[in-house]
């Protein structure tokens, strides 16, 4: 062969195209380190409520995707996009209930947006997600821009994380209170990485860590008012120059505010929430396919390269197992991207609903935070006169 | 005054609000529809292997004979020697194939100006962009698919392992009304056995349900309603 090299002749360079893919494929990818998994991980759990000092409260940032395309082309690329969007939006809250479960830190939130009264603030960055194995990269900071944890973290799942509720039968529904998150163990890590980093810091350390973001937060309500109460170092740390008297009007006023903005941001949290709860059901299957695709991936990449299957190479019934081969891992491939297309459909209310107007405020979620920030400003400026 | 008209020149211009042509989107024939095979106008699969092998033979004992047009290349006696068992038997299996890979009786075609999808029955969809291509469309590690535009041909290409390939060469008739599948199937070099089948287009009755993939109700259908 190449037929196509007769049949498309008056186009020279398409078949020069189709060397050249070929050529690319040959190309070795570069590899990149493997992340080492956390493995099986119990949650480090306070039993007993830890004191004031060491209830730092955690803003979980949307996570981000350093995933682009799918590896095999043509089918579904945008609605695995879709997934993966959609996903930076759910992973933070399971993170998120994991640290309250953990019972170790303070109000622990979902946020659209970096926000400067959190103690601490989490972001990640999903580096993998599919059925058989999540990679996240996590960076954690506190308010004075002390680097908790910057690492990469790696689980897998195995047949027993995804028991029978989680494949559709007719009549079978998920039920979510006996379901445990198949990367739990990865979560669990996180928390308990994080406990550690605590332990290290003195009762200074805390105490100087709340009172930074409560400035932080008085800073980005008037900068004019409070920005000279903090300093950072050339390395981007923040400390305290001074701080208000404890009966100052003003700082009064922007616990008021916080107290406010707190309450604002538990109303995302909760949008956060019932995306989450929304979402579940059909993402928790939708990772059950994606499993079970995986596996069947596997086990044809194992089957295609046992040459002896294809020993017989002019026979009919090899010829047509061939064609079968083919035909059917095809077939798969594109009932899994309209499973990808059904999950969209699925949940595009709860996205919906998540980003419709609220309280006169428009725009997505993100948008509606920067909004309700600007006002909150507006407010302050209003009641003292301070810019 | 020269300058008025001008400027009168351009305004219209600028209110003229017919659509921009897309010179980044070729053009191509329109293949969609609903399509049935013409068995009278469509090859046999026997039919052409006999033709074929008798083709082959006559060429062979022309070319011992020391007969051979000019026209024609000559044949290698090495590659396609179909007086031998085993490479008969090979030809044979390969037109075996071709009758089962295009066994559909009927394929439904459907296209916009971005991708065209050809369904049937039992088999995955082709679906190719409007770019001529070649474009990856498929690969696993049981084989991979590119297609193509030839001007007005779609074409698909399959590569199985071991050297097996497939051609899927549509075209589609001027007034639209037929449509020609040239079924292609090649082993390692020999040479191949291509199966030419004809659809006329035919008015489907219309689907009775509307039906879309859930992830987690499975497939959900409704009746389709007069408005759907």
């Amino acid at each position: 062969m190449n037929l196509i090299t007769t049949v498309l002749k008056s186009c020279a360079i398409v078949v020069h195209g189709l060397v050249l893919v070929t050529c690319v494929q040959n190309v070795p990818a570069p590899v990149e380190p493997t992340i080492p998994l956390v493995g099986s991980v119990n949650l480090d759990l306070a039993t007993v409520t830890p004191s004031e000092l060491l209830l730092l409260d955690i803003g979980v940032r949307i996570f981000e995707t350093a995933l682009e395309e799918e590896t095999n082309p043509g089918y579904g690329g945008l609605e695995f996009a879709t997934i993966r969007e959609n996903e930076t939006q759910y992973l933070p809250y399971v993170l998120r209930n994991t640290l309250i479960d953990a019972n170790q830190w303070g109000a622990v939130r979902v946020l659209p947006q970096d926000d400067p009264s959190m103690d601490l603030l989490l972001s990640g960055t999903v580096l993998r997600s599919d059925g058989q194995e999540l990679q996240i990269h996590i960076k954690v900071q506190d308010s004075s821009g002390r680097e908790w944890l910057n690492k990469k973290y790696a689980d897998l799942t195995l047949e027993e994380d995804f028991p029978i509720s989680t494949r559709y039968t007719p009549g079978n529904r998920f039920e979510p209170e006996s379901f445990t998150e198949p990367f739990q163990d990865l979560y669990n890590q996180i928390n308990n990485d994080l406990v550690a980093v605590r332990a290290q810091l003195s009762d200074q350390n805390l105490r100087d860590i709340a009172l930074v973001s409560q400035m932080a937060y008085a800073a980005d309500l008037s900068p004019d008012s409070f920005a000279h109460t903090l300093k950072a170092d050339a390395n981007g740390y923040i400390s305290l120059v001074s701080l208000p008297a404890n009966n100052d009007p003003m700082m009064a006023r922007v616990q008021d505010m916080r107290v406010r903005h707190h309450l604002f941001i538990d109303t995302v949290d909760e949008y956060y929430q019932a995306l989450y709860e929304d979402m579940q059901p059909s993402y928790v299957i939708w990772r059950r396919y994606s499993y079970d695709q995986i596996a069947q991936d596997e086990a044809a990449t194992r089957e295609a390269y046992d040459i002896s299957r294809y020993s017989s190479s002019s026979g009919y019934l090899t010829l047509i197992q061939r064609y079968d081969r083919f035909r059917w891992s095809k077939i798969y491939e594109v009932e899994f991207s309209e499973l990808a297309t059904g999950f969209n459909r699925e949940i595009a209310p709860a996205i919906l609903e998540l980003n419709k107007q609220v309280h006169g405020l428009s725009g997505t979620m993100e948008e509606q935070y920067i909004q309700w920030r600007r006002i909150l400003r507006q407010l302050f400026t209003l009641e003292t006169g301070r810019p | 005054m020269v300058i008025f008209i001008f400027c009168l020149a351009g305004e219209s211009i600028a209110q003229d609000d017919l659509p921009l042509l897309d010179l980044d989107t070729p053009v191509r024939l329109n293949f969609s529809g609903s399509w049935e095979k013409d068995f009278t106008r469509s090859d046999n699969w026997e039919d052409e292997l006999n033709r074929v092998m008798r083709m082959r033979q006559e060429q062979a004992a022309a070319q011992v004979a020391g007969i051979r047009p000019l026209s024609r290349p000559r044949v290698s006696i090495g590659n396609i020697n179909l007086n031998s068992s085993r490479s008969r038997s090979n030809f044979v299996n390969l037109a075996r194939v071709a009758e089962y890979i295009s066994r559909q009786t009927t394929m439904e075609i459907i296209q916009n100006r971005n991708e065209v999808r050809v369904e049937r029955k039992g088999e995955a969809p082709l679906i190719c962009g409007m770019e001529t291509g070649p474009t990856p469309t498929f690969s696993s590690p049981h084989g991979s698919e590119f297609c193509g535009w030839n001007r007005l041909q779609l074409i698909f290409e399959i590569t199985l392992p071991e050297q097996l390939y497939i051609t899927h060469q549509f075209s589609v008739s001027a007034n639209g009304s037929s449509l020609q599948l040239i079924t292609s199937i090649q082993n390692g070099d020999g040479i191949p056995f291509n199966l030419r089948q004809t659809y006329n287009k035919y008015e489907a009755p219309p689907e009775e349900y509307n039906c879309i993939q859930t992830i987690s109700r499975g497939r959900v259908c409704s009746q389709r309603t007069p408005l759907d």
